[in-house]
């Protein structure tokens, strides 16, 4: 019997959008499905991911939890996994998830195929597409052999169903023993009050055209305007110009939003695996042949510190 | 501190990559260090410049991977392995793994530092897969470290809500990001002296290995085909004057994306 267990995504008390993406595509394609909290104060979240389908909600919700560590989060998923007699793990990607699924694998001995943007499903026949090489080709990749397979799906990959909370069918996990290898001493949080990267619909970047955080916060407004999430290229967050977390690219966060305007963003191949499957690019910047101009579908070529001004002011105008 | 930096020679994902009956074409393609590994080497060459000890590359794969470890010997690599074995070939994240848990298990490494992902797959999993295959602990997508001394380092990882400021007790397993550091050019010194450097060749059998258990034979996992990828149709670039430019723009997201509707 092929189950699957769902690996749940959350922040700030409420499960995130990804996780719901994967229980709608298995509630609606009625695959049979559990789910696995991790963190502190979590429990409470079990009766939406019962809502969205989840069978079973495991719950390891321990102080030892709050923050992610490979180590203590692997094995409470190898826990639940061998409960739910789970024969596919399903985890979002984040960088929570891309170092938990091969930990997870690992730990479990199952196969691991990371950064799923398709998935077709049939029992626990699986076929996988994925990017590789920078996004610059698609693989189709099939599990060889029988066993548990882990597998982290990209945002984006299913669409999400409404569905109201109900009493979930909760077990709950022990804590896993934290043998103290890797204590995490705290989390900078950084850029809080301003919409998460992979939840909006819009995303607003700068490059290193800004020349600097003046140039950071000329561009700001413009995202508060269009309520998009305000992010960056590498060159910009290790300049300090703005937070790591801002990150937009193979290194940091890969982002699919309706919308993405680059601002003085050259295109480095990183950069566009981070971002090119968004549905419309916009992007600004003074050099015609920057790389940014090959993905994009409106390009102004053209002085930034001109244009987004202007960009501001005409945004204001229809978004009232 | 003894460090063990495993290290993959990939496809140049800079150059233009064609896909041709499922497969990519590699007639004329470049083999390159893969990025994150040079961030990775270059974390090992700090921390052995500040805390002694010596820095061990491994690869696997066929000759030309050779010039991958030839290469990180030049930035200041102390000695090189090479499993140069066709049985490796068609490998997975799991069989790469299951090689290298062989060779850390030759030596006795305080870190094995790993890059965080490898170019040509983009999958992120050999770094993970050792280290719970050698019951380390994993700290991935590393941005700092800082030796404390007695067996601990102090980490900053990129993690999903901030940056995590980490001890880590040694012996330990970590990914590299990009924003680590900056990888050292060679200079013509070190490539000099790289070719002084031991370099020791194994079969798979020599690390205990059947040829079963590593490359296509024993891959969990198994690239059916590749396809290129969803072709982007051809924007509309504007130049000139800004306020006629943006203006223009402006009304393709009005009228034509109708993005504020």
């Amino acid at each position: 019997m092929s189950k699957i267990l769902v690996v749940a995504d959350h922040k700030d008390g409420e499960v995130r959008k990804p996780t719901l993406e994967l229980l709608s595509h298995t509630r609606g394609a009625g695959l049979s499905t559990d789910a696995l909290l991790i963190g502190q104060n979590v429990k409470g979240l079990a009766d939406t991911l019962a809502g969205h389908g989840a069978g079973t909600v495991y719950v390891a919700d321990d102080a030892s939890l709050q923050y992610f560590s490979a180590d203590t989060y692997a094995a409470a998923v190898a826990d639940a996994a061998a409960k739910a007699q789970a024969t596919q793990i399903w985890i979002s990607v984040s960088e929570t998830g891309k170092a938990l699924g091969p930990t997870v694998a690992g730990r479990m001995d199952a196969a691991f195929v990371g950064d799923a943007q398709g998935l077709e499903i049939e029992g626990d026949n699986v076929t996988v597409l994925r990017p590789a090489m920078a996004t610059k080709v698609m693989q189709k990749v099939r599990f060889a052999k029988a066993g548990v397979k882990v597998i982290t799906v990209r945002s984006g990959a299913f669409d999400v169903q409404p569905a109201d909370a109900k009493p979930a069918n909760v077990v709950a996990l022990p804590a896993p023993n934290s043998n103290g290898r890797v204590v995490v001493k705290s989390l900078e949080q950084e850029e809080s009050g301003e919409i998460d990267l992979g939840d909006a619909n819009i995303v607003v970047s700068v490059g290193r055209g800004v020349k600097g955080p003046d140039g950071v916060e000329l561009v700001r407004p413009l995202a508060k305007r269009l309520g998009a999430g305000f992010g960056a290229s590498r060159a910009v967050v290790d300049s300090g110009w703005m937070p790591y977390n801002a990150q937009v690219g193979q290194t940091g966060r890969v982002v699919t939003p309706d919308v993405y305007f680059a601002i003085g963003v050259s295109g480095a191949i990183q950069h566009l695996a981070g971002m090119s499957g968004s549905k419309l690019i916009v992007a600004v910047n003074k050099d015609p042949d920057a790389p940014i101009f090959s993905v994009a579908d409106y390009g102004i070529v053209g002085d930034l510190f001109k244009v987004v001004p202007l960009l501001i002011e005409e945004v204001g105008k229809v978004k009232k | 501190m003894n460090i063990l930096v495993p290290v993959k020679s990939v496809i140049d994902v800079e150059l233009n990559i064609r896909v041709r009956d499922g497969r990519v074409v590699e007639d004329g393609m470049n083999y390159v260090l893969n990025k994150w590994d040079e961030n990775a080497v270059e974390a090992a060459l700090v921390l052995k410049e500040s805390q002694g000890g010596e820095v061990t590359v491994v690869t696997v794969g066929p000759d030309r991977s050779g010039e991958a470890l030839r290469k990180t010997l030049a930035m200041g690599a102390d000695k090189a392995v090479h499993v140069n074995d066709p049985a490796t070939e068609g490998s997975d994240a799991h069989g790469f793994a299951k090689i290298l848990a062989k060779v850390a298990a030759r030596g006795a490494y305080d870190l094995i530092i790993t890059g965080k992902q490898a170019q040509d797959t983009d999958m992120g999993g050999t770094g993970p897969l050792l280290a719970a295959m050698l019951d380390l602990p994993l700290v991935a997508g590393v941005i700092a470290i800082e030796p404390q001394g007695a067996g601990k380092l102090g980490i900053r990882r990129l993690g999903q809500f901030g940056t995590e400021v980490i001890e880590l007790a040694l012996p330990a397993l970590i990914t590299a990001s990009d924003s680590l550091n900056e990888p050292r050019l060679a200079s013509l010194r070190g490539i000099m002296q790289a070719k002084k450097k031991p370099m020791e060749v194994l079969k798979v059998a020599d690390l205990g290995l059947s040829a079963g258990d590593v490359g296509s034979a024993g891959a969990r996992i198994q690239v059916v085909e590749y396809l290129p990828p969803p072709a982007r149709s051809a924007g509309k670039k504007f130049e000139g004057d800004e306020a006629e430019t943006t203006a223009q723009v402006m009304n393709l997201l009005t009228n034509e994306a109708k993005i504020f509707a």
